[in-house]
């Protein structure tokens, strides 16, 4: 499974990329693996706030749903509208055109907290 | 994330799996394996189960389907004994045709689903649900010979054209028809037979060729496709699957299958009760439900008209070529539902708004409103 060296990770095989005081949200490579054939997405709604934790949305794939959670805190500012249509993105480009949102945090260094991609992978047996 | 199922239902936990002559030729083509009726068997391969669903519908699949039971009834009793235990009529086909029949509790229910290969004079090859299987011995005797066997469905438009190449004997049966055929030397037999809405056969191979045999098919430039697209073909074409459409409390009148009932032939296992049913009208019917968007009402959701819950999904998923939410549903018949209303079904706490239809959706109705001109033609 593909675990790039710049990310961060939540246990819950969400990732995240900051850049400045946002941060792009998506699932990685094992969970889109796990999931099989993504159908659809439930995204959340751009200004939602949300604690590190909250129910994100969800991901609906032909044998499964799972909730996706915020792997941090802050508010939503930007989402993947092109998911709507194309949800099979999460499969073919977990880490590029599969992102489900971007979220501005209010503590710049929130994404520290997360699994770096050596742990990440360990988490995973990547 | 959290991936947890999106059907509800009773948890399995296996001891043991058991694993068809096939397994290691899944594992080399990188399926991925699960849990299913007591089985390991592949849902998908790594092009996926929506690939593998329209392969199926433009070309030609095959899948493993070693899971489901073989019990092999055979001598001068055995057609009174299936004729007085399975609901359908034998005495409709013959000797190599095969029939599509229930085996019912003493309350109308259905125990099992099951074709019957009529293989020859005297020898029926009855095939119930893997996880039925023991039951079917119990009602029928027989000698399960499951284990003896790979069934291989090739299933598609092109499905006959790749298999001449393989097979021409298994190629050439008929529609519901079942005819023996060698294969390297080897005796197995084909019936025109499947569980997809396509044209395709089915393949009972010995165990000791079956990988050569599967080799051999997808040399000809046959998918391989897991349960997933199994399971989402068989919903498009609104084929019914035990422990969903059938199963405890839930009667072949109920769930539209009045055909496969032989009323014209005598008494067999359940029939009384199910002319109860017949007399009185079934209290609920089986349904389509087409959502607008994509997606699926899943299994358990309720289904409201204004505020009031008149029924219940027991199958829902994605349709890969209407590229929208699909399910059945039984509906209570005192609702009045008709084709063509408009319901909801609450998902997940969500409202899903659906179009009523008749529980087929492949392929699409002639001038059919509720089907996108132009979906799935990728």
């Amino acid at each position: 499974m593909l675990v790039p060296d710049d990310l961060r990770y939540s246990k819950d095989h969400e990732w995240a990329r900051p850049a400045g005081t946002t941060v792009r949200v998506g699932i990685t490579d094992y969970a889109q693996d796990a999931l099989g054939d993504v159908v659809f997405v439930d995204l959340p709604a751009v200004g939602k706030v949300v604690s590190a934790g909250d129910v994100l949305g969800e991901v609906e794939s032909t044998k499964s749903v799972s909730e996706v959670y915020a792997p941090v805190g802050g508010t939503v500012v930007a989402v993947n509208a092109s998911l709507s249509e194309a949800p099979e993105k999460l499969n073919a480009d977990p880490y590029g055109d599969g992102w489900l949102c971007d979220i501005e945090v209010a503590d710049a260094d929130a994404p520290s907290s997360l699994l770096d991609a050596d742990a990440y992978r360990r988490l995973t047996g990547s | 994330m959290t991936p947890a199922p999106a059907e509800s239902g009773p948890p399995e936990v296996p001891t043991s799996l058991r694993h068809t002559p096939l397994v290691d030729a899944h594992v080399a083509l990188g399926a991925k394996l699960v849990e299913f009726g007591g089985w390991e068997m592949p849902v998908a391969y790594p092009s996926g189960t929506v690939a593998e669903h329209r392969a199926c519908r433009t070309a030609a699949v095959a899948f493993d389907v070693s899971h489901l039971g073989t019990v092999r009834v055979g001598g001068p009793d055995a057609f009174d004994l299936l004729q007085r235990t399975l609901t359908n009529d034998l005495a409709r086909i013959g000797p190599g045709r095969a029939q599509y029949t229930h085996l019912l509790d003493d309350d109308g229910s259905v125990a099992d689903d099951i074709i019957v290969w009529w293989v020859d004079d005297g020898w029926f090859d009855v095939m119930p649900n893997a996880s039925n299987t023991s039951r079917v011995v119990a009602a029928l005797g027989g000698t399960d010979t499951t284990s003896a066997r790979a069934v291989i469905a090739v299933q598609g438009p092109d499905a006959r054209a790749r298999l001449e190449k393989v097979a021409p004997d298994a190629a050439s049966v008929g529609r519901f028809c079942v005819s023996r055929f060698a294969w390297d030397g080897v005796e197995c037999t084909a019936a025109g037979t499947g569980y997809t809405g396509e044209d395709g056969v089915e393949c009972a191979v010995p165990a000791a060729a079956a990988r050569s045999f599967w080799e051999a098919v997808l040399a000809e430039g046959v998918v391989p496709a897991g349960l997933g697209a199994r399971d989402t073909l068989r919903l498009e074409a609104g084929l019914p699957l035990h422990g969903h459409e059938l199963g405890p409390g839930i009667s072949p009148l109920q769930a539209g299958l009045g055909w496969v009932v032989g009323w014209a032939k005598g008494d067999f296992k359940g029939r009384a009760a199910l002319e109860r049913e017949r007399a009185a009208g079934p209290a609920r019917s089986l349904r389509g439900l087409l959502a607008d968007g994509r997606q699926p009402p899943r299994e358990g959701a309720h289904v409201r008209s204004g505020d009031a819950v008149v029924g219940r999904v027991t199958s829902g998923n994605f349709s890969p070529m209407l590229e929208r939410g699909i399910a059945m549903a039984f509906v209570d018949t005192s609702a009045g539902v008709d084709v063509g209303d408009r319901l909801v079904a609450v998902v997940r706490g969500r409202e899903v708004p659906v179009t009523v239809t008749k529980p087929r959706f492949w392929p699409p109705a002639a001038g059919g409103a509720a089907v996108p001109s132009g979906a799935g033609g990728s």
